[in-house]
């Protein structure tokens, strides 16, 4: 595990990085067993600050549809999933899915504990966003303002999946 | 989504599962789900921790690299497959109840693997279900749920890891099924 301090050794799109990726290209990327792999560009991704509000989801269900994914209704599946591994989103007013990739000081991020204990809630945060491949990464600096779980959606839904 | 729409869509998604469970060994794995945007894939790429990936633009082997744990976190970190394409999907499912896919692929680090699974390409955010991986070409596909064996191994058996969890347990202990803490549902 990293040291708070050594996150902010390289910023985003930095010098460090691009000759990191300049090394990479040139050295070529070690390839195993399958070909073709690893020889595609490999830029590193450039963030820009946000402010972001929003609902925290479990990123499968939402994003996939599978189950009604929101508020009180689906508070214990997203812990459930959040638990197990599976990425945290926030999904704001407008239906953007932020991938959550970092939370404050934790340098996890699977079933992180502050990731876990906020879902459904309503929250603003402040962080960095990179944009790739159809996906928007988030890494929360700080969490600015959490209203708790104010999407009350069980009286319609009960308890999806499955009951408790 | 209506009520019964949202139904619909977890019975078929459940079928699908049993059919998975179903499979032959090493028969190809992929098994839609009936999710809109999804598409039934065979990817080839890098295992890569997310986080490094993002920052440095390759993978954790980066020797300058400050934000890429050893063995991409050993577990602890979200990973994702950088096809030789460059692009780079999060593997964000497994072939298990309620779980991610970091326990199938961090064994992987830095290596390449072929997946075989689901990559749903919604607008909104383009995510990938690992359903199975091998990283040899000729050897038959392995399940992608190794989530279930580590969590036996952690926390013995259980029918439903999701409901005997000890963490899990301890937050809805603490806040209720719905998040609200002394709202409970209707007996």
């Amino acid at each position: 595990m990293l040291a708070t301090n050594e996150r902010h050794k390289i910023g985003w799109g930095g010098r460090a990085a691009k000759a990191v990726t300049g090394l990479a290209l040139a050295a070529g990327l070690a390839v195993s067993g399958l070909a073709g792999v690893g020889s595609g560009p490999a830029e590193a991704a450039a963030g820009r600050r946000v402010q972001v509000t929003g609902e925290v989801v479990d990123t499968w269900c939402a994003v996939t549809g599978i189950m009604f994914a929101y508020g009180t209704a689906h508070h214990q599946c997203a812990v459930w999933c959040a638990i197990g591994g599976i990425p945290v989103s926030i999904k704001d007013a407008a239906g953007n899915f932020y991938l959550v990739l970092r939370i404050e000081e934790d340098e996890t991020n699977v079933a992180a504990p502050r990731l876990v204990t906020i879902q459904s809630h309503e929250v603003t945060v402040d962080g960095e966003l990179v944009e790739r491949d159809g996906v928007k990464y988030l890494l929360v600096t700080k969490v600015a303002d959490d209203k708790g779980v104010i999407n009350l959606t069980h009286e319609e839904y009960g308890v999806q999946p499955f009951g408790n | 989504m209506t009520h019964a729409e949202t139904s619909l869509r977890r019975a078929a998604a459940m079928l699908a599962g049993l059919a998975m469970l179903a499979a032959p060994h090493g028969a190809r794995a992929a098994e839609a789900w009936g999710i809109e945007h999804e598409k039934e894939v065979k990817l080839t790429g890098k295992v890569v921790d997310l986080l490094c990936a993002l920052r440095t633009g390759t993978d954790a082997k980066t020797v300058d690299a400050t934000d890429c744990p050893p063995d991409c976190g050993g577990g602890r970190r979200q990973l994702g497959l950088l096809t030789g394409a460059g692009k780079l999907h999060p593997a964000v499912k497994a072939n298990a109840d309620f779980a991610g896919a970091t326990a199938d692929l961090a064994p992987y680090c830095g290596r390449t693997v072929e997946v075989d699974g689901l990559l749903i390409a919604n607008p909104a955010a383009t995510l990938l279900m690992v359903q199975a991986l091998r990283t040899d070409p000729k050897a038959s596909f392995v399940k992608a749920d190794r989530f279930l064996a580590e969590w036996a191994r952690q926390n013995g058996k259980a029918e439903e890891w999701f409901r005997a969890d000890p963490k899990v347990k301890a937050v809805i202990a603490a806040d209720g099924v719905f998040g609200i803490r002394g709202l409970e549902p209707k007996p």
